[in-house]
């Protein structure tokens, strides 16, 4: 595993989601559009293998299962479909689920036992789906209360039943997504013990409000870290009773992972990860994870001067065209790459610059004296 | 008259002792569900001395159901009367198999049984005692 990071660039456009299979052989990905494309790696680079086509409107979120192998995706056209690898014919098949909401679907993710998934939407709900043995099909039960806005992300509880939702309305919020007869009665938690459907288990804000982008468990589940659009963000300890908000002289945060315990990587409108530590306690911003790699100086022989003021009218070498970090525009999503829940070794962004690229954190503890911002 | 389900005789047995069962107090439910793989309309659980409220609970909701219920009604007056009402329970995200199903045999089991007041209800919320009493006395 190489420290620099590695760096796809496919050039078809922005990239709104992306999720990789169990090995990492194959990766789902939506450029902007209603299709959802899967590359097959080959060699160093990507091969594309699949066209998932169903959806009538940009696909917004992907979700790869990956024991069981189904892919979920969910668009602004108000459905989602789960697709599953027919290996005798070699393709994918997609199964319409009706999640009964009027507005765009905004995440969709599948929960740890992968017999459920749950989607976001912009008609303030969210859609907790499982399928129905007896009747072949995909139900999906609306958790509504007490959300006044669009939900903008999700994430899910290790028990497979607490489901953590960042919302427009300013609020994160901790849900019981229990369904009868999919789920046993999970184990007390620091968040709650008799748990029906759409118990509400915490009610969080960062304290100045801030629309909540992304929201993440920590790895065994008793903490929480959201981001907001205040350029905050806050980390949730029911047990202890903590709320610590931290206002990142940044722009805002759109997603968040955590590599362990004590370690969150944040990225977003910066184009760059962000690292955040917790030292006795305290959680505050360590360093950016990209370390600013200055471009070779392009032409400043006045030979270059010159053909520069004649075919672009550039009269300085005025470069602030690109940005001194490896995503040239806003990183909209994280996702664990390789290593263990507790311990993430790789993670992989990807952006509307179009590019995908996966970090290693080996250089985290070794390279943060020689990073600078 | 073409139906896709049959009615099995010994619900129209029990229907009939339903209707003409002598009711001192309370709603009385019979449920009723459509077996797939034998296309018949059979007795599924009957309920005596119920809440609406209670009925509402025991409905599943990912799947259509007959309901014959025997409503206490009160009327302005004071009088106080049991008509024999029939609800075709319908949520919604239920696959549209079974909702085509129960929707086609709807008719079929209205007239083989008897039955002249029908609602349609698409949520367990809404069958409230105030609900039907408004239903019945328009």
């Amino acid at each position: 595993m190489s420290d620099t990071p590695n760096v796809n660039e496919f050039n078809l456009g922005p990239i709104s989601c992306h999720a990789f299979n169990q090995d990492r052989t194959e990766l789902a990905i939506c450029f902007n559009t209603n299709v959802v494309s899967i590359f097959r790696k080959s060699g160093a680079g990507w091969t594309q293998a699949w066209t998932l086509e169903e959806h009538d409107k940009p696909v917004t979120s992907v979700d790869w299962a990956p024991k069981s192998n189904r892919i979920v995706t969910c668009s602004q056209d108000r459905n989602a479909y789960v697709w599953t690898f027919n290996p005798a014919s070699q393709q994918w098949k997609p199964t319409l689920v009706l999640l009964r909401i009027n507005r765009a679907a905004t995440f969709v993710r599948w929960s740890p036992e992968e017999d459920k998934f749950a989607v976001a939407s912009g008609s303030r709900c969210i859609s907790v789906c499982y399928f129905e043995e007896d009747s072949d099909w995909w139900v999906g039960k609306h958790i509504k209360k007490p959300i006044r806005s669009t939900v903008l992300s999700l994430d899910w509880h290790p028990n497979n039943v607490l489901l953590a939702a960042g919302c427009a309305d300013m609020k994160a919020r901790v849900f019981s997504a229990f369904i009868k007869g999919v789920d046993k009665k999970p184990a007390p938690s620091p968040w709650g013990e008799k748990l029906p459907f759409n118990t509400v288990c915490g009610e969080f804000s960062s304290g100045t409000g801030g629309w909540v982008h992304s929201i993440a468990f920590s790895p065994n589940g008793d903490a929480l870290a959201f981001t907001g659009h205040d350029s905050t963000i806050t980390f949730v300890n029911p047990a202890s009773g903590l709320v610590q908000s931290i206002r990142a002289p940044y722009l805002p945060y759109v997603s968040i992972l955590w590599l362990n315990e004590n370690q969150v990587v944040a990225a977003g409108h910066d184009c760059a990860p962000h690292l955040f530590e917790n030292k006795d306690q305290q959680w505050a911003f360590s360093s950016s994870l990209d370390s600013a790699v200055k471009k070779a100086d392009v032409g400043f022989t006045a030979m270059d001067t010159f053909r520069r003021m004649d075919s672009r009218a550039q009269s300085t070498a005025s470069n602030d065209t690109e940005v001194h970090t490896r995503h040239q525009n806003t990183i909209n999503s994280i996702r664990a790459f390789s290593g263990s829940r507790d311990h993430v070794t790789e993670y992989s962004t990807s952006g509307i610059d179009g590019k995908l690229i996966i970090w290693s954190t080996g250089n985290i503890v070794k390279g943060l004296h020689n990073l600078r911002l | 008259m073409a139906t896709t389900c049959d009615v099995d005789p010994d619900l129209v047995t029990k229907i009939e002792t339903f209707r003409f069962a002598k009711r001192s107090q309370g709603n009385a439910a019979l449920i009723c569900k459509i077996d797939k793989n034998k296309l018949l309309i059979e007795e599924e659980v009957e309920q005596d001395s119920i809440t609406m409220e209670e009925l509402a609970e025991s409905l599943p909701d990912n799947t259509p159901r007959y309901v014959v219920l025997s409503f206490e009604l009160k009327h302005d007056d004071g009088r106080l009367s049991y008509p024999l009402v029939f609800l075709y329970y319908a949520p919604s995200g239920v696959k549209p198999e079974l909702n085509m199903l129960y929707a086609s045999a709807k008719t079929y089991f209205q007239q083989k049984v008897g039955l002249g007041k029908v609602f349609d209800v698409q949520d367990a919320e809404s069958l409230t005692e105030d609900w039907m009493r408004s239903m019945l006395l328009k």
